[in-house]
């Protein structure tokens, strides 16, 4: 079994800003856990004090017993054993695929570090490219080698900066499934930063929301997005709509909101209900796919529902609605 | 064989006519140095230089060029990666001044070291006066040998390599050094196994700028008196009035200047050295405290001193010493502007045609850029030449506007590309679709060249002229071989007083040279500190 990676109220500035602080976070071996936050939230940073990139100021970063990082202390980079995945896959381009997937395995002779890039090439669908050089290969099979070539030392742990982004959409899904079952299987610490919430949960298995250098809140994918701490972790985790409580139509809500709160409630919470008795009008009616996105008009409040595309209604219908509690988030409202 | 598309879709457009005709001009040269060459018989000196001389030049330049290309790397490229990856005392400072030699031409330096160096130079008297030696008693470094010239020509040049690598290392390798870290590798290793094999190709087309630079130069290897082959061309035509023989020295310098761009191309191979990146991280450096910072720092001011500094300090020193004695220089700074100038008009012209067809590709505008580049490769003597030939192929005696204008010509022959390059930057920086755009509200060609390009372009127009007119203005063979009787340029009089060992009065018009040199180094270090998206402090 793998070491934890752990941060403990870790501080990093710049000058006199901090961009990191006060950050305690784990990682558990075996699990991914997503980084998510808008630019400037301090992501990379983080990413780049658990590698050793960069010291930290205050703090300390353990992997299990053994101490990376406190101030003025810094296991370099190179000492660590923790693989980085990039955005731009930072291969060496003057390296083929293997000789990309053998550089980290210098220690193990030649041939053994042949046999093992060769596998781990095959094992990421890269079998016939082995010869070729990163700009001969695809975005999708850069992206592959890189992360064998982050796999194939068998580090402590792995930490991914934006892996996918650089993707063409078609292609990132599979890429991010074969990458993240790779992964998963070395049962290592993983951290994956991203700035996409669909990622997030798609990939992960534990989130942590950043913002401004602050750790917001962190926890299970699916507890993280059922139980927001906040309007705003709501809001950084998907579409919501928010509603103050003097504006909400009477009856919409079925519970009580307290004045000074507001409501936030999910596309998929808001339900179609004839038989509900508060009606809303259909000003748009998008289709996004297997769903279709209805922009609604609840007596003068805007409402985005999300409902399957086979029973929605048109543009102009009038319908009933009801909120699902369990996608409604009721938050003391911001300035109150 | 298929045609490529490009050749069966071919349509001759308003821009080709201009683009064609500066190709022409820029080609014309060459080409009739080469097929002189090749064609005509050698004449009686031929026979001469081929059989006493030839061997001794071809030595002189392939021995130049390779002890120049080993100095050159082995002090550029540990410069470029200091400045680039550490950060020692003085760092930033340093990161343009290593530039500035690029402002003397190696012959400037070889009259400085000459002097600096030679028997009665400050060094020797100080070693006779320390020790009461005579001069047999000790060795010292000659500099009239054909390391005394490699070392002068690396100590004017080397920046081109240090500009290239320093790019490399600053915008290809970061993520890959940190990925690199990652996997364990040392510090060692990650410079000789990921930073300098990425870089290997920016880092040869860097040498192969300044190998055909050094291949051009005459000045330094006359004044050294080492024999190669540029000297030959020039001695060749003044010496033994004989075109002929000249044109044949003159092949000999293509096919070397020729296999040098080849191995450049080679070395590019297939391994790939652009990286895929679309996102810039800043070049974190480390920071070199205590003796290795100093050491560092240390290691930067003697690499200025000894290329730049040192040599400029001794110039001044003579001309401060010789006060009251120089000869006026004014007629040669007037000549100098003239000259210097209707070749940078010259130049400009097509250097703007150039930059606004390349913008529209085509098969034309490609012809033009390719022997706008090929015309850089060629060194001045083998164009002054080709201009000469094609004078007297036209009956046309080399006298008073006839010299300038075939001096304009082989300046514009030579120089056009460094003129274009800017503009075609600042073209670049506009998007695409601003033409597509232009062609779509029924812009001809030629008009969206005009009305939409050309403003673009201007806003490099300053550097492009400022450039052109320096590097016509620091030429030396070209001008000693066309100029108008009687019309001493800046340079073509320090030749002369060096040649006459008269270094005091050959530091003026040297130390104005590089002085005019700065300005366009100065601009050029400017842009890069401007334009380097991955190195922000």
């Amino acid at each position: 079994m793998s070491d934890h990676l752990t941060a403990t109220n870790v501080t990093r500035r710049y000058g006199t800003t901090a961009v990191v602080e006060g950050v305690s976070l784990t990682l558990e071996p075996g699990n991914i856990t997503a980084l998510l936050g808008g630019s400037g939230a301090g992501k990379s940073t983080l990413l780049r004090l658990f590698a050793g990139l960069e010291p930290l100021d205050e703090g300390e970063i353990r992997l299990g017993e053994q101490r990376l990082s406190a101030p003025g202390r810094t296991v370099p980079a190179e000492k660590r054993r923790i693989g980085l995945i990039f955005q731009d896959f930072a291969l060496f381009p003057h390296l083929t695929a293997a000789q990309n997937v053998a550089f980290g395995l210098k220690s193990r002779g030649k041939e053994a570090a042949r046999a093992i890039a060769a596998e781990w090439l095959e094992r990421l669908g890269l079998t016939g490219r082995a010869d070729a050089f990163p700009h001969e290969l695809s975005g999708g099979e850069q992206q592959r080698v890189a992360i064998a070539r982050a796999l194939a030392p068998e580090p402590a742990a792995i930490l991914m900066d934006e892996p996918f982004s650089g993707l063409d959409p078609a292609l990132r899904g599979s890429v991010r499934d074969t990458a993240l079952a790779a992964i998963r299987d070395a049962g290592i610490p993983a951290l994956l930063v991203t700035h996409d919430p669909t990622e997030a949960l798609e990939s992960a298995d534990f989130i942590a929301i950043l913002h401004g250098g602050h750790l917001l809140q962190q926890g299970e994918a699916t507890d993280v997005y059922l139980h927001p701490e906040s309007a705003a972790i709501a809001a950084a985790l998907g579409p919501v709509s928010r509603l103050r409580a003097q504006d909400l139509p009477p009856g919409l809500a079925g519970q009580d909101v307290p004045a000074g709160t507001e409501l936030v409630v999910r596309p998929e919470g808001v339900v179609l209900d004839d038989s509900s008795p508060v009606r809303a009008r259909v000003t748009a009616s998008q289709l996004t796919g297997p769903l279709c996105r209805l922009l609604l008009d609840c007596q003068g409040q805007p409402l985005t529902a999300l409902v399957p595309r086979m029973n929605a209604p048109a543009q102009g219908a009038e319908i009933g609605i009801r909120l699902d509690p369990a996608l409604t988030f009721i938050f003391q409202s911001a300035g109150s | 064989m298929s045609i490529p598309a490009s050749i069966r879709g071919f349509r001759f457009r308003s821009v080709d006519g201009p683009a064609f005709l500066a190709g022409l001009i820029i080609a014309v040269p060459v080409v009739v140095t080469l097929v002189a060459g090749l064609m005509n018989g050698g004449g009686h000196a031929w026979t001469h230089i081929r059989d006493t001389l030839l061997a001794g030049y071809t030595v002189g330049t392939v021995g130049t060029l390779a002890l120049t290309a080993i100095m050159t790397l082995a002090i550029a490229v540990p410069a470029a990666w200091l400045v680039t990856m550490y950060r020692f005392p003085g760092r930033g400072l340093f990161e343009w001044l290593l530039i500035l030699p690029l402002a003397a031409p190696g012959y400037v330096l070889a009259y400085a070291y000459g002097d600096l160096m030679g028997l009665m130079g400050p060094f020797q008297v100080a070693i006779r006066e320390a020790t009461g030696w005579t001069a047999r008693d000790y060795w010292f470094p000659d500099m009239r040998s054909l390391p005394g010239l490699a070392f002068v020509l690396t100590c004017a040049l080397y920046p081109y390599v240090y500009l290239t690598a320093r790019a490399a290392f600053v915008s290809q390798s970061v993520c890959a050094l940190e990925a690199a870290r990652s996997l364990g590798a040392s510090s060692a290793r990650r410079f000789w196994q990921v930073a300098l094999p990425a870089a290997r190709p920016a880092i040869a087309a860097g040498l192969a700028l300044t190998l055909m630079e050094a291949a051009a130069d005459y000045g330094a290897a006359e004044f050294l008196g080492v024999p190669t082959l540029t000297f030959g061309i020039v001695r060749a035509w003044q010496s033994f009035g004989e075109p002929a023989a000249a044109a044949r020295l003159a092949l000999v310098l293509v096919v070397i200047v020729i296999a040098l761009i080849l191995t450049e191309r080679h070395t590019r191979g297939r391994a790939g050295s652009q990286q895929s990146s679309t996102r810039w991280r800043t070049v974190s450096r480390a920071q070199l405290s205590g003796w290795s910072g100093l050491g560092a720092t240390a290691a930067c001011a003697l690499l200025f001193l000894v290329t730049f500094a040192l040599p400029m300090s001794r110039l001044v020193w003579l001309v401060m010493e010789s006060r009251g004695q120089i000869a006026p220089i004014g007629q040669a700074l007037v000549n100098t502007l003239i000259l210097a100038g209707s070749g940078a008009a010259l130049a400009f012209v097509l250097a703007l045609v150039i930059a606004l067809t390349a913008r529209q590709s085509g098969l034309i505008a490609g012809f033009a850029r390719l022997m706008a580049s090929t015309g850089y490769a060629i060194p001045g003597a083998v164009l002054a030449l080709g201009a000469l030939l094609v004078m007297g192929y036209l009956g046309i005696t080399l006298t008073g506007a006839w010299a300038i204008v075939a001096l304009a010509w082989v300046y514009a022959s030579r120089f056009t590309t460094s003129g274009a390059e800017p503009m075609v930057a600042a073209l670049g920086r506009a998007p695409a679709s601003m033409g597509y755009a232009a062609e779509s509200l029924g812009a001809s060609p030629l008009r969206r060249a005009v009305s939409v390009d050309l403003p673009v372009a201007l806003s490099g127009a300053m550097a492009g002229a400022l450039i052109l007119f320096v590097e016509s203005l620091k030429e030396l063979p070209a001008t000693l071989m066309l100029r108008p009787f009687n019309w001493d340029t800046l340079s073509v009089r320090a030749n002369a007083y060096a040649t006459d060992e008269r270094l005091a009065a050959a530091a003026l018009p040297s130390l104005l040279i590089t002085l005019a040199g700065l300005l366009p180094v100065i601009l050029l270090s400017w842009r890069l500190g401007h334009s380097r998206p991955g190195d922000t402090e």
